[in-house]
């Protein structure tokens, strides 16, 4: 019992970082229909730069606020360099160009920062874990969890009330009625993928606070796809849900079923549920559903 | 595929002669010569090193040829065919080294080109398994599951449970003269070159004549538009896994092939990277093209090559600052890799296939374009 209830809080709170990238991605796919591979080196490069100023003696909320300003001219960059010119062609070309950025993105990585793992010394969140009842939750966990929580709040409040969020809403809604009402379309494709570069930051300086920090990071940014084929693409909702799902999944798996599979059933257990949910539910749990026609 | 342009006067009256292989004197001439390039030219001309270039390109049109047909010509996009071409390596490596061959096929050098055909098969089977969601889901949805199968395969069973077989540890390491094909130790680049040859030929031809048959034009059916081609009366899941299958057995092919060229496979040598480079390959090559597939995996494999080349040059005409790039080489090709698959899916969406098209276009019509 108590194995169980370990395994669900940190699941819980793994996917919640998961959730918040997860979250970045489905934004880019509302506003601009553009399915991005490249998630996972957007968290590298975002916990690299603030492992970078951390490491330089800034104080951790500094370097992260840093990090996601970086981010934000990153983002702009990206989207106003590559993916501007790409509006209106096929989905394989989108995607590739996106493989494409993830190459450049990771060798540049590779190139600055080398292939060691790196830890953010010294260690930001105190070592001794949190005690409730039976429960040992590490702080770092229950931080990352609250940090995450807050970004995600923050995210959907942006969305929900300030102008530029509601510019987003109504480009992922119906971009030819959005561009009527003049709503700049170009604004929001860099906006969501500035947003997206800023939330993988966050969600990658979190997720190399409990591992170290190295290349591998890139992989857990990658279980962002599980997350969002689980919730449906376009749903925000559907994002947290899905990446918390997937934080359990993969602590369930850790746990129980590592005894009869040695190894790693860890990392590909979100991806085999994938494609088995896949087979049954194609469009997520809240996704919209397409109807083809000839 | 492009039109043969013959001279005046000369007409088809069968559509078989539509789709013949060589049809002027003019092709038939300029095959014989290609042939004779590759056959002799470049045995006689190329060094060791330039040779263990080509065999890199062989190895990349194999690997790519099964891209091409699932992307290209089937629209069925795979991130997952590393792991096929790893199926094939390690079904041929297993197969060499625990396999009780009797002594005269090992005497006649058969056991290493029927490990090869039944790594193909294997490869091609597991190929079919991992391509049944796409009986239901395409797209987006069906780039996941392939990229499913990468991670499954070679992260997950092959790393944590294929390696282990026989106690050897994490790397197979092929005894020499294992490798043997009839009479030929499978041994120096020259010998690797002729077979990467002679396989690539016969997978070119499989893959062509595939494709001027029923077989093809289901398959170009099916990308254009799979809701008409159902329509139409193919069965689309019946030919999707064929594609599949097909695409996973030339796969196989190259995977077996490639552990001539290594003295010893592990799972590193089938990263998702891999995956991901080979459909740049076809992507930088042309989409849809058989010529595309062996532009793109030339054009890459030289111009990584060439850029080893200008850093090693760089270091030798004493800058120090080049030193650091040669030891990150590795990174420095990934990077580089991105920006030419982002510069060409932006500026070049076609691929070099549509350049090399024109070009032919223009001298076949000249001096009238029209």
């Amino acid at each position: 019992m108590e194995l169980f209830l370990m395994t669900v809080t940190t699941g819980v709170m793994v996917g919640g970082i998961y959730a918040l990238v997860a979250l970045g991605w489905v934004l880019i796919y509302k506003c601009s229909g553009v399915l991005n591979l490249a998630m996972g080196e957007l968290t590298l490069i975002g916990a690299y730069v603030s492992l970078s100023f951390y490491s330089m003696g800034v104080p951790f909320l500094l370097s992260l606020a840093i990090s996601l300003v970086i981010g934000f001219i990153l983002g702009i960059l990206t989207e106003r360099i590559f993916l501007d010119k790409l509006i209106g062609e096929p989905v394989l070309t989108v995607i590739m160009v996106t493989v494409g950025l993830s190459f450049f993105f990771k060798g540049c990585v590779e190139l600055i920062w080398g292939t060691d793992t790196r830890v953010f010394t010294p260690a930001i969140f105190p070592l001794e874990p949190f005690r409730v009842g039976p429960l040992v939750i590490g702080q770092v966990y229950l931080w990352s969890f609250l940090a995450a929580l807050l970004l995600l709040v923050i995210f959907v409040c942006f969305f929900k009330y300030t102008r530029w969020g509601l510019a987003m809403q109504a480009t992922a809604d119906d971009e030819m009625a959005a561009l009527s009402v003049g709503v700049s379309a170009r604004f929001v494709y860099a906006a969501a993928w500035a947003i997206a570069f800023m939330a993988a930051g966050v969600g990658g300086t979190l997720l190399g606070n409990i591992n170290g920090l190295n290349i591998s990071v890139a992989y857990l940014g990658l279980l962002v796809l599980p997350a969002v084929v689980l919730g449906g693409l376009n749903s925000v909702p559907g994002a947290i849900v899905g990446g918390i799902m997937i934080g359990l999944l993969q602590n369930f798996c850790g746990a129980y079923l590592d005894r009869f599979f040695p190894g790693g059933v860890k990392e590909i257990a979100p991806f085999v549920f994938m494609s088995v949910f896949l087979l049954f539910k194609p469009y997520g749990i809240w996704g919209w559903e397409r109807i083809e026609r000839v | 595929m492009s039109t043969t342009f013959l001279p005046c006067g000369t007409y088809h009256e069968y559509y078989a002669e539509d789709h013949g292989w060589w049809q002027t004197k003019f092709i038939k001439a300029k095959m014989a010569l290609l042939f004779i390039v590759l056959f002799i030219g470049i045995p006689l001309v190329a060094d060791e090193y330039w040779l263990s270039v080509c065999n890199t390109v062989g190895y990349t049109i194999l690997g790519a040829l099964g891209v091409q047909l699932l992307i290209g010509f089937c629209g069925q996009v795979t991130l997952g065919h590393a792991a096929f071409l790893a199926v094939g390596a390690y079904t041929s490596t297993l197969l060499i080294l625990e396999f009780p061959w009797p002594q005269f096929l090992i005497n006649a050098g058969l056991a290493y080109p029927i490990s090869i055909f039944i790594a193909a098969i294997v490869a091609g089977i597991m190929s079919v398994l991992f391509g049944l969601p796409s009986a239901r889901v395409k797209g987006f949805y069906l780039i996941l599951t392939t990229m499913a199968a990468q991670f499954i395969i070679v992260d997950f069973l092959i790393t944590q449970y294929v390696s282990q077989i026989g106690g050897r540890g994490q790397a197979f390491s092929l005894p020499p003269g294992t490798i043997k094909v009839g009479p030929w130790v499978i041994d120096s680049d020259l010998k690797v070159y002729f077979m990467m040859l002679v396989l690539v030929i016969i997978s070119i031809i499989i893959m062509i004549n595939l494709l001027r048959s029923r077989v093809g034009r289901a398959w170009v059916a099916i990308r254009d538009n799979d809701i008409s081609a159902e329509v139409m009366g193919i069965n689309v899941v019946k030919y999707k896994m064929l594609a599949f299958f097909v695409a996973g057995f030339i796969g196989g092919i190259a995977g077996a092939f490639w552990i001539s060229n290594l003295a010893a496979i592990s799972p590193e040598h089938f990263p998702w990277v891999w995956s991901l480079w080979l459909v740049g390959v076809i992507l930088i090559g042309g989409v849809g093209s058989i010529h595309g597939t062996v532009f793109g995996s030339i054009f890459m494999v030289v111009v990584m090559e060439v850029l080893q080349l200008i850093i090693m040059q760089l270091l030798d005409m004493g800058f120090v600052w080049a030193e650091p790039l040669f030891m990150d080489f590795l990174f420095i090709k990934e990077a580089a890799f991105g920006l030419v698959i982002c510069g060409f899916m932006i500026f070049e969406p076609n691929g070099l296939a549509y350049r090399w098209w024109q070009a032919k276009n223009y001298f076949n019509l000249w001096p009238f374009s029209y």
